[in-house]
């Protein structure tokens, strides 16, 4: 077996042992919480104890604990996520539509800032010391490191109530009813409503694409295969293009990480814009109480980023030879 | 301990010549007073008292005025107290989640990256684990069932973000320790505990600062996030809980007066450490570090 291979398995059975335990440790946590989503409604005697036991039992809230456990993982594992107890309508009905909004909203985001602001974190890091690069270490330490939902407060206060711009609220007006993918997603309506959230987005993104591309560029500068290329007598662009791809690795992996965190980078992001998606969403299950639906969220989130983290590290041990592929977990 | 003494030296020396990192330092070095003396100088309590009018009447929603200098909520509060006031909590869960943060985030790297083998593949894939556990999610979680106070807040940001440091630490250790002064250390018989904090741990200490500083712009940053969502110290004015009662009353349309303050206060200080940490990074990463 080939070293690359012995470590692509190990990590595969490292990712595979990390679901089990995120998925137990979500159990355990849900089993905690006081009180039960039904209490409300029998407190405020609209169901009768039998009544009560009945749904206990359709939920399968009376079996034992490890009867419980076992059902809870087939079900995760086979995505069968079960019934939303407030909407009684099946988990998944209600989690897949918002997982598509968030990924409307987040995956293009992602991929422009990663384009536009690697490009711009390479022309800072070759005209270092410039005005342009003081500007640009200001507005990209701003933006990566402050709370996401104030940039979204501040976006909201001047482009939205202040000029009027832009709707401030959800994903389409509320009196539209868009019916099937095309009539959702492709009008002027939520084109409208999309531009505010999408453009808070790739700025919060932007912040650490242009600091990697930057720094990757500034260290290559001094190094000898540059002065190689310097002697051979290439531009500074064609300079700047061969300094650019060797500094790709940890953007690349970095793009596969972020990508694994998308889901729950942004909750306060779609709270502020009142984006119908995943993060919201489980923002409002943890308020109402819903089990099945926090848990299907919250798994979800989790392996979004298990999985991210794999093709990362695989990533970074197939791209770079020198990275050691015996010892796993490179950081 | 030469060797942190001298970067310590190194990075004040850093911060005269960079102008963002001073301006930064200031900034933080303001949080700190305003942290620490911010509720006593507040002008009135900022839940109990309400702003009146001449006539008696509660001035609810009122622009900054001559009474309030800040302006008023819309609960008839004085803006300004509350501002003073938030920056208690904001400091209290940055300072110490940051410390913690940085703290157990050093010793998992450290002992993790020195003694290799089976400690550092149990170390690192409780790591791992707690980098697949999502921040959020499960932060939101467990604050829905231990009522959330700031010190709770605290533990919980750092139970989540120590595997940040300690994963760079980690990695610094590994090249540090086949320096030919540790290896020499370890040939006369020193112990290893003498060697990993006598000679290991003095040249990964500036990047444990470093991350220490982020740590407490990460603690801030969630503290705030928290609190807006609802899962703040319920007891307490903060920052993060101001922006969650204009947002959540609606008069975040008109009421900028109260949207401004606690919104630039946190943004200026997340971005100040972050500014000194950058000035502070390119002193111990000499590769950034070129003679332009």
């Amino acid at each position: 077996m080939s070293g690359f291979r012995r470590f692509l398995l190990k990590r595969l059975a490292v990712s595979v042992v990390l679901t089990l335990i995120a998925v137990t440790v979500i159990f355990v946590v849900l089993r905690m919480l006081p009180g039960t989503p039904f209490e409300a409604l029998i407190t405020a005697g609209n169901l009768s104890d039998k009544q009560v036991q009945e749904i206990m039992a359709m939920y399968g809230l009376n079996q034992p604990l490890w009867k419980q456990y076992l059902s809870y993982m087939q079900s995760l594992l086979t995505f069968q996520f079960g019934y939303s107890i407030l909407r009684s309508r099946p988990v998944w009905e209600i989690l897949g539509p918002k997982l598509v909004n968030t990924l409307v909203l987040l995956v293009p985001a992602l991929v422009t800032t990663a384009v536009l602001s690697s490009a711009l974190g390479m022309y800072a890091g070759w005209n270092r010391g410039s005005a342009t690069e003081k500007a640009s270490i200001i507005a990209t330490t701003y933006l990566r490191s402050t709370p996401v939902f104030i940039t979204a407060i501040l976006f909201l206060i001047v482009f939205s109530y202040q000029l009027g711009l832009v709707p401030a609220f959800g994903m389409r007006s509320i009196t539209a009813s868009p019916e099937g993918w095309y009539q959702t997603y492709v009008s002027l309506d939520f084109l409208h409503h999309y531009i505010l959230p999408f453009s808070v987005a790739v700025l919060f993104y932007s912040g650490d694409f242009l600091l990697l591309a930057r720094n990757g560029v500034v260290e290559k500068k001094g190094s000898e295969f540059l002065k190689l290329h310097k002697a051979k007598g290439l531009t500074e662009t064609e300079q700047l293009a061969r300094a650019g791809r060797n500094s790709m690795l940890p953007i690349l992996t970095y793009f596969a990480l972020r990508l694994g965190m998308i889901f729950q980078g942004l909750i306060l992001l779609e709270v502020v814009f009142a984006w119908p998606g995943i993060g919201r969403g489980l923002v409002l299950a943890i308020q109402q109480q819903d089990y099945p639906l926090v848990q299907a969220a919250v798994f979800i989130m989790a392996l979004a980023v298990i999985i991210a983290n794999l093709l990362a590290d695989v990533l970074y041990a197939y791209f770079d030879p020198t990275v050691s592929t015996s010892g796993g977990g490179a950081a | 301990m030469s060797a942190a003494r001298s970067a310590l030296a190194d990075q004040l020396a850093f911060l005269r010549q960079d102008r963002l990192a001073l301006g930064g330092a200031v900034v933080i070095a303001s949080f700190v007073l305003l942290g620490l003396f911010g509720p006593l100088l507040a002008p009135h309590d900022p839940i109990k008292y309400d702003v009146t009018t001449a006539s008696g009447e509660v001035m609810r929603l009122a622009a900054p005025n001559a009474q309030a200098f800040l302006g008023t909520t819309a609960y008839g509060k004085d803006v300004f107290s509350q501002f003073l006031a938030g920056a208690r909590p904001t400091l209290i869960v940055g300072l110490l989640g940051g410390l913690l943060t940085g703290f157990l985030g050093f010793l998992v790297g450290l002992v993790s990256g020195y003694y290799g083998g089976w400690v550092d593949e149990i170390l690192m894939r409780f790591t791992d684990l707690t980098f697949s556990l999502p921040f959020m999610p499960m932060a939101l979680l467990l604050l829905t069932f231990i009522t959330p106070n700031i010190w709770v807040i605290t533990f919980v940001i750092a139970a989540f973000l120590w595997k940040m440091p300690a994963r760079v630490v980690r990695s610094e250790v590994l090249s540090v320790r086949e320096r030919t002064f540790v290896k020499s250390a370890r040939a006369s018989g020193a112990s290893d505990l003498r060697t990993m904090s006598l000679h290991v741990a003095p040249n990964v200490l500036p990047i444990g600062f470093l991350y220490t500083a982020y740590g407490i712009a990460w603690a801030i940053t969630a503290q705030a996030s928290l609190a807006f969502l609802g899962f703040g110290d319920p007891t307490m004015t903060s920052w993060g809980r101001m922006l969650r009662m204009v947002f959540d009353s609606g008069n975040i349309r008109i009421a900028w007066w109260w949207v401004l303050p606690p919104a630039l206060g946190i943004a200026a200080v997340t971005t100040s450490v972050f500014l000194v940490g950058r000035a502070y990074e390119e002193v111990i990463n000499p590769e950034i570090q070129t003679d332009q």
